[in-house]
């Protein structure tokens, strides 16, 4: 499969990237356009807008209203949508061939929309309901917490959505500013991956797209390894112990990242890990996951364990017993081979679908600059050593963690 | 067994899942969950191997388990690089046929399962939707596919391994597989793997009586989260595709009815949306709605009026863009071997055959705004069953 793909790329004169990966086996063709902004790229004062703004682009534009956007998607058969983080904004669609192009127009139209104040006005219900919701989810909302006691007043600590207050106290005119600042063409990078026709697809996209303007903008990277610190909320409410743990890891620039992920694997995987084997197989604890989350210029380690409030201290003990092996032994070559054995596996299997490569696709050119085929990850993953994930172990020592608890009382 | 398989060029993947019919709906009465212990307990040692060796074996192929209950089955299986599917259909016929079901290994498997039940209580969002089933299909249909804390805290590891031995049955297990495989082979080693065990048949499933029309469940979350349902046609009759046509309309895309009267004119709710569920027995349109307490109220009202408003007309733009989405998802999924694996399985199931994709793709070709409009006046949604959860009730006009 992976034999018949090939890679394209050009770049505009006013430094916007298109890069393309043909694969004229597949059913479908996707299609991303890729902001390199996110909750990390903004002020405390405006914590919020960038995932605001991403909700605002499918308002519209000077020519077309809401309504008659999500049409002109439903008539693509398009399965559209887009997703804020710390450090990206990313609008993607998957489609049967015959609609890339139009599908594609039509984000290149979105991109530079109208911000209205009354689309405004009524997106901010929307996004307080949202905000709303994850409160009603601990396991979401303790990751959130965690990561920003981890990183403290360093902006990685922002929270996507932002909180009612700043939401409130958010104008359209800031927005606006952000937008001017964030959504410029050395900023972005607009990716196709699947069944289509790369010089159709540029002369698409080369165009309008040639008429974008905008200041280069560039992230600054200060680097923070976390504040170590632990903190505890209680909500009655609550049935259950949710616990998250971040620890400093390396960056998606890094080489040694591959090494990160098998780590991850090895400790968190949600079966077949140290955690699986040592919390959830002996019943101490309902869900335990280890995730690598690398970033601009650093990244994280970050495990999340539900469990009773009953097993609590059990589970504590047993974390910390996890780690001091971890550190003193380090992880032995039968769980790498597994771990590699899973990891490609799944690197293949989401592989097979456009969409799936179009995010790979898509995050590599944003961290490295670079195209990296899966033969290339591959290799990557296979070449890993016992030795390189230990060497990471005692670099980054992931048992001394920040740690945040939500559950219904009794603190630990 | 029945084996079932579709070739998919293309993907270097091989999915497969084994459909044993021991879902919610069909296990005795009193052990609401005993399918979550199952499915545990069974992947905790088979064959030759204990716990730990049959993981680490599981683990050594890199494939992925997938393990889901519902009504009518549990379903396990897995996806993995094609090479490897032989060895991994050995290890799965030793979960089927010969778990080694160990004492010791029964209390961990019943205490993940009532863990389960309590962490459904911190999402009341996936909650909602299990209490709503329950309300809505006639027992047993809606029971729990998480289960019953009460049922679960009895449970004995003797009347949970009675049920393994009646309802692993061979001869009513469904076996699908998907992506790169060879299907004489496949054949070959299900054959020599299975042969000795042939069951009869299971007795069908005894309908008790719905629920009451609305069911309140306190909670001081952020927001209420409102479940609702309404019966439909079945996969099985002749008006499935003007169905699914029409909640495509009411709810397939974002310009679809409920989004744009809910969350863009108004901006009630982040999440809103319909979705078709069928059972083999009865069927119905199920939707979620999550809002702050203030919007609870005019959010039902809306909802309910959308549902009423479809029999009035739709559009033949809103026709086509129903029938281009269920087109392209269609499709889409087809590249997945999983999502076929799964397909053609639950087909099987419920129609006792496997349509084909130009099958359902002609189908849904075949709907006008007129054969939709019928079937919505034939078919009129005449009582809502709705489940809330949150600090304020809502009233059902």
């Amino acid at each position: 499969m992976t034999s018949t793909m090939e890679f394209k790329k050009t770049t505009l004169d006013n430094g916007l990237t298109l890069i393309g990966e043909v694969n004229t086996s597949a059913k479908s063709a996707a299609v991303g356009f890729f902001v390199k902004t996110g909750a990390r790229d903004e002020t405390e004062q405006v914590n919020g807008v960038s995932h605001f703004l991403e909700h605002m682009l499918f308002k519209g534009t000077e020519k077309l209203d809401a309504l008659q956007v999500n049409e002109a998607f439903d008539r693509t058969g398009a399965q559209f949508n887009a997703g804020t983080s710390e450090e990206n904004t990313v609008y993607y669609a998957a489609v049967l061939p015959e609609y890339l192009l139009e599908v594609t127009r039509l984000w290149i139209e979105l991109m530079r929309p109208a911000l209205r104040d009354d689309d405004f006005s009524i997106e901010k219900n929307v996004i307080k309901q949202e905000i709303a919701m994850y409160k009603d989810q601990p396991s979401f909302d303790v990751i959130d917490r965690c990561r920003r006691l981890h990183f403290q007043d360093h902006p990685c600590g922002y929270s996507v959505l932002g909180s009612e207050q700043s939401i409130d106290g958010l104008t359209n005119r800031q927005m606006q500013d952000y937008f001017g600042l964030r959504y410029v063409p050395n900023n972005m990078v607009v990716a196709c991956s699947g069944n289509f026709d790369w010089d159709e697809f540029r002369s698409v996209v080369e165009k309008p797209c040639s008429n974008w303007l905008g200041q280069a903008v560039a992230r600054p990277l200060t680097y923070y390894t976390g504040s170590r610190k632990k903190e505890r909320l209680e909500k009655s409410s609550l049935s259950c112990e949710h616990l998250c743990f971040m620890s400093e890891a390396v960056s998606s620039q890094d080489p040694r990242r591959f090494a990160a992920y098998l780590l991850a694997t090895i400790v968190g995987d949600d079966v077949g890990s140290r955690f699986y084997w040592e919390l959830v197989d002996k019943a101490l604890a309902e869900a335990a996951a280890m995730q690598f989350g690398p970033m601009d210029g650093m990244g994280i380690l970050c495990s999340y364990i539900c469990c009773s409030s009953r097993n609590m201290q059990t589970v504590m003990s047993t974390v910390t017993s996890i780690f001091d092996a971890l550190d003193r032994d380090g992880v032995t070559p039968g769980e790498l081979t597994k771990a590699k054995n899973k990891i490609l596996s799944a690197l293949v299997i989401k592989n097979e679908l456009p969409m799936g490569r179009l995010l790979d696709l898509g995050f590599n050119w944003i961290y490295l600059g670079q195209y990296r085929s899966i033969e290339d990850d591959i290799r990557a993953i296979r070449a890993v050593t016992v030795d390189d994930v230990n060497a990471l172990i005692t670099q980054l020592r992931p048992g001394d963690f920040t740690q945040y608890s939500i559950g219904p009382g009794r603190s630990i | 067994m029945v084996i079932l398989g579709e070739p998919m060029d293309a993907v270097e993947s091989v999915a497969f899942d084994f459909m044993l019919p021991a879902g919610a709906a069909i296990l005795p009465q009193g052990c609401c969950g005993a399918a979550n212990v199952i499915a545990d307990w069974v992947f905790r040692g088979a064959g030759c191997r204990d716990n730990r060796q049959f993981g680490d074996a599981l683990d050594g192929l890199g494939l992925h388990r997938s393990i889901s209950i519902n009504s009518s089955h549990i379903t396990v299986g897995a996806v993995l690089e094609a090479s490897n599917l032989a060895p991994a259909l050995d290890l799965y016929a030793d979960i089927i046929l010969r778990p080694r079901l160990e004492q010791d290994q029964f209390e961990p498997a019943r205490q993940l399962a009532i863990e389960a039940v309590r962490a459904l209580d911190d999402d009341p969002r996936h909650k909602v939707m299990l209490e709503l089933r329950k309300q809505f299909y006639p027992s047993p249909l809606g029971r729990s596919t998480i289960g019953e804390m009460a049922e679960l805290e009895t449970l004995t590891a003797e009347k949970t391994k009675q049920i393994v031995s009646e309802n692993f049955n061979i001869s009513q297990t469904i076996f699908s597989v998907a992506g790169k495989y060879n299907f004489d082979a496949v054949c070959k080693q299900l054959e020599n793997l299975f042969e000795t065990n042939n069951q009869g048949r299971l007795e069908p499933i005894a309908l008790g009586t719905k629920a009451g029309r609305y069911r309140h469940i306190h909670n001081e979350g952020a927001q209420v989260h409102i479940g609702l349902m309404t019966e439909t046609v079945k996969l099985n009759h002749q008006d499935y595709y003007d169905t699914r046509v029409a909640v495509s309309v009411l709810s397939g895309g974002m310009s679809a009815r409920l989004f744009t009267e809910v969350r863009e004119k108004r901006g009630l709710c982040y999440s809103v949306g319909a979705r078709y569920h069928s059972l083999k027995e009865a069927a119905g349109i199920t939707c979620y709605a999550g809002t702050t307490p203030d919007k609870a109220q005019e959010t039902l009202d809306v909802i309910i009026g959308e549902f009423n408003r479809l029999a009035d007309g739709i559009t033949q733009e809103e026709l086509d863009r129903a029938k281009i989405g269920l087109k392209a998802s269609l499709i889409l999924q087809s590249e997945s071997s999983i999502s076929r694996a799964g397909a053609i399985g639950g087909d099987y199931y419920m129609l006792g055959r496997v349509r084909s994709l130009d099958e359902v793709k002609r189908k849904v070709e075949a709907t006008s705004v007129d054969s939709v409009l019928q079937c919505l006046r034939n078919n009129r949604f005449k009582d809502f069953t709705v489940v809330t959860i949150g600090s304020q009730e809502v009233t059902l006009k």
